[in-house]
């Protein structure tokens, strides 16, 4: 035992070394945690890492950069929370629970008056919390509809469908081609369901909220919901179990692979079927059972942390970002969507982003600014596909997801 | 060794009484008020029942097909080495990577697995391995036994391995070969082997996550969930996004399998063995 004994002496003494080591560095220089998504392997370290090296350069203050994957970033974040020890500046898909926990600093305290000036007005107010803005929009994306131009060809359909009637009628003639074609890929599995939810509820004239107020069990939406089960248990012309279907290994991997009519998409997809040249596809507009097109804006955030003597350090390296130089060259590279005027001006002309920025004006943003969407996404995620299963009811999932919005406005 | 077990141990305890916001932020103190709660999810006992069935129908497989894949590996024949290394391969692989795999494999419309069975004219349609609720708890343990295997076979190896050749001897020239000897012989020699793999097993299987979160992440709600992913949704997937409810059941977790064991080892009579 007496051996052991001494090598955990000696391991404990290393840690304490390093704890000691980490706080000698707190005191003689300043330094700063980045915690960043990972939206894709070449360009969001290099990126990162580059902005960071430029950064310490220029201020003296040391970056520790951390780039996670998107599948863990949630429970990392939370963990850092819990032992006390927040980032400095933080990517994420939401921002409104850590304002209301009091975390975040404002855009007054840590942007220069130009970059809050520069933010394009839908993306700044989809980052405020009770009117203020403490989620900077980092980058944005659009969903486009995309179709396969040899099925339609295939099938005799000369335009991609306008109207949900025309929709049905175009899947079902995909689906008639046989041969395992599928007429929609339709993913309603936890990845990415609100997404999906989202765009259908919107085409039928439904909402998240109406007047202030969650409206998820409304008539509209139970239509929309009733008819997406449909699609997939009268109408057959969806892959089988849409309900446990994701977005990126499921449906996007079909149309990937030319065996489906039409998904919907975003610009990510885009390249990766550009890369692979296997699928002739085009992009359109959303079809809609309400009259004019409605396609869901996703925007990201940076976020702020509060910490003692840190405003400054946090200051300098988010105008460093904002530059339009810098945010434009990621965004670019990653294959998103400007979120700066400046961004736009220098974008606009790209002809591979015209039709997601075609639809950035009739883009709607899921209700991010509310506190209570932390929790109904997740509950969206968990629960919708169970509605289009074989003997699921719309109405019912539906009002329990009502039930638990409602309830997770007045939680902690 | 205190610093190892113990801190996790009052960390996870510290966690499961306090209060938490979606965050993570802790806001205070609640009791045993988290593990009042527990009582009141509703999925908690389907996930108790899948719990049970993917831990006893896991060790009791891989036990069964472990006795004789160590018979086999322990018989001289050529290639002997060859076939040892192999066994290691699917225990060496990252959990993940396996997981993965297996998801392409049950695939429904890429997999391998559909497309050999019809082939074959075991199956007329093609079935959604993953996605149908009658087959997806048969699939994550058809992994689970496949990765437990090599571990498993290894340890009743060198169980084998240790029963002295003498004792054959005496049991050929009382009459017994074959299956009886077997049974009579090595399979009471084996016991402590046996006990050893049942034990570990069971602790490892329980707590095992990568399987059944990876060929489950498609499915909605929490119809396929064991007690650990369960735990893991009720942190950060589900609306309850509660870091205090998730160590309630970590605790409970903890609990359970400890009593498992010390039910196991009671009903075997270890005692009377290692005596």
């Amino acid at each position: 035992m007496a051996p052991m004994i001494r090598r955990f002496a000696a391991l404990a003494l290393i840690a304490a070394a390093t704890a000691l080591g980490f706080a000698a560095c707190g005191g003689s220089g300043q330094s700063i945690k980045v915690v960043i998504a990972d939206y894709s392997k070449d360009h969001t370290r290099p990126f990162w890492q580059g902005l960071a090296d430029r950064y310490t350069k220029q201020s003296g203050v040391k970056v520790d950069l951390q780039v996670i994957d998107w599948n863990s970033i949630d429970q990392q974040v939370s963990t850092m929370i819990q032992n006390n020890q927040p980032p400095d500046i933080l990517n994420l898909n939401s921002f409104a629970s850590y304002a209301k926990d009091g975390l975040l600093y404002s855009a007054d305290e840590v942007l220069s008056p130009k970059t809050r000036d520069d933010f394009l007005a839908p993306f700044a107010r989809g980052g405020e919390y009770r009117g203020v803005l403490y989620g900077f929009p980092i980058l944005a994306s659009a969903r486009a509809f995309f179709y396969n131009k040899d099925l339609f060809a295939r099938a005799g359909i000369a335009s991609p469908p306008r109207t949900w009637n025309e929709f049905v009628e175009d899947a079902a003639k995909i689906q008639a081609l046989g041969g395992g074609v599928i007429g929609y890929a339709l993913p309603l599995g936890p990845e990415e369901a609100q997404a999906e939810w989202s765009i259908w509820m919107w085409n039928n004239g439904g909402d998240w909220k109406s007047d202030g107020r969650w409206s998820i069990d409304s008539d509209a939406n139970v239509k929309t919901l009733s008819f997406l089960s449909d699609l997939a248990n009268v109408h057959h012309v969806t892959q089988v179990n849409p309900g446990k279907t994701n977005r990126t290994d499921g449906a996007f991997q079909l149309f990937k692979d030319g065996t489906v009519g039409m998904v919907m998409g975003f610009s990510p997809l885009a390249a990766q079927l550009d890369k692979e040249g296997k699928v002739n596809y085009g992009v359109a507009q959303m079809p809609t059972n309400a009259g004019t097109p409605v396609t869901l804006g996703v925007e990201d955030y940076l976020m702020a942390f509060k910490k003692k003597g840190n405003q400054d350090a946090v200051k300098g390296f988010l105008d460093l970002y904002y530059q339009p130089d810098n945010i434009t060259r990621w965004i670019t590279a990653e294959g998103f969507l400007p979120v700066t005027k400046s961004g736009l001006e220098r974008m606009g002309s790209d002809a591979k982003l015209k039709p997601y920025l075609d639809a950035l004006p009739s883009a709607k943003l899921a209700p991010t600014t509310d506190p209570a969407w932390d929790r109904v996404k997740l509950d969206v995620q968990q629960n919708i596909g169970l509605a289009v299963q074989p003997g699921g009811d719309p109405k019912q999932v539906l009002e329990r997801l009502q039930k638990n919005a409602a309830e997770a406005g007045g939680a902690r | 060794m205190g610093g190892v077990v113990v801190f996790p141990a009052v960390e996870l305890m510290r966690v499961s009484v306090g209060r938490y916001s979606l965050t993570g932020l802790r806001q205070g103190f609640v009791g045993l008020q988290n593990y009042a709660r527990l009582a009141d999810q509703e999925p908690l006992p389907g996930v108790l029942v899948n719990t049970a069935i993917w831990v006893v129908a896991i060790v009791a497989v891989t036990i069964v097909l472990s006795l004789g894949m160590a018979q086999l590996v322990h018989q001289e024949f050529p290639g002997r080495r060859v076939v040892r290394w192999a066994l290691i391969v699917p225990w060496a692989a990252s959990l993940i990577v396996t997981s993965k795999l297996f998801v392409w494999i049950y695939d429904y419309y890429f997999g391998i697995l559909n497309r050999a069975l019809t082939a074959a004219g075991l199956l007329r349609a093609p079935v959604d391995w993953l996605g149908d609720d009658a087959t997806v708890m048969a699939a994550m343990i058809a992994v689970g036994i496949f990765v437990s295997l090599p571990f498993t076979t290894y340890v009743l190896l060198a169980g084998l391995a240790s029963i002295p050749p003498d004792v054959y001897e005496a049991a050929r020239v009382d009459g017994a070969s074959g299956w009886r000897a077997y049974r009579s012989v090595t399979l009471p020699l084996l016991r402590p082997a046996l006990l050893v793999a049942a034990v570990l097993n069971m602790i490892y299987v329980f707590n095992s996550f990568p399987i059944v979160w990876t060929l489950n992440d498609r499915n909605p709600g929490f119809a396929h969930d064991t007690m650990i992913t369960y735990m893991y949704k009720i942190a950060f997937k589900s609306a309850l996004r509660d870091v205090g409810l998730a160590g309630a059941l970590g605790v409970v977790n903890v609990a359970v399998i400890l009593l498992a064991v010390l039910a196991y080892l009671r009903v075997s009579r270890w005692r009377e063995e290692l005596a």
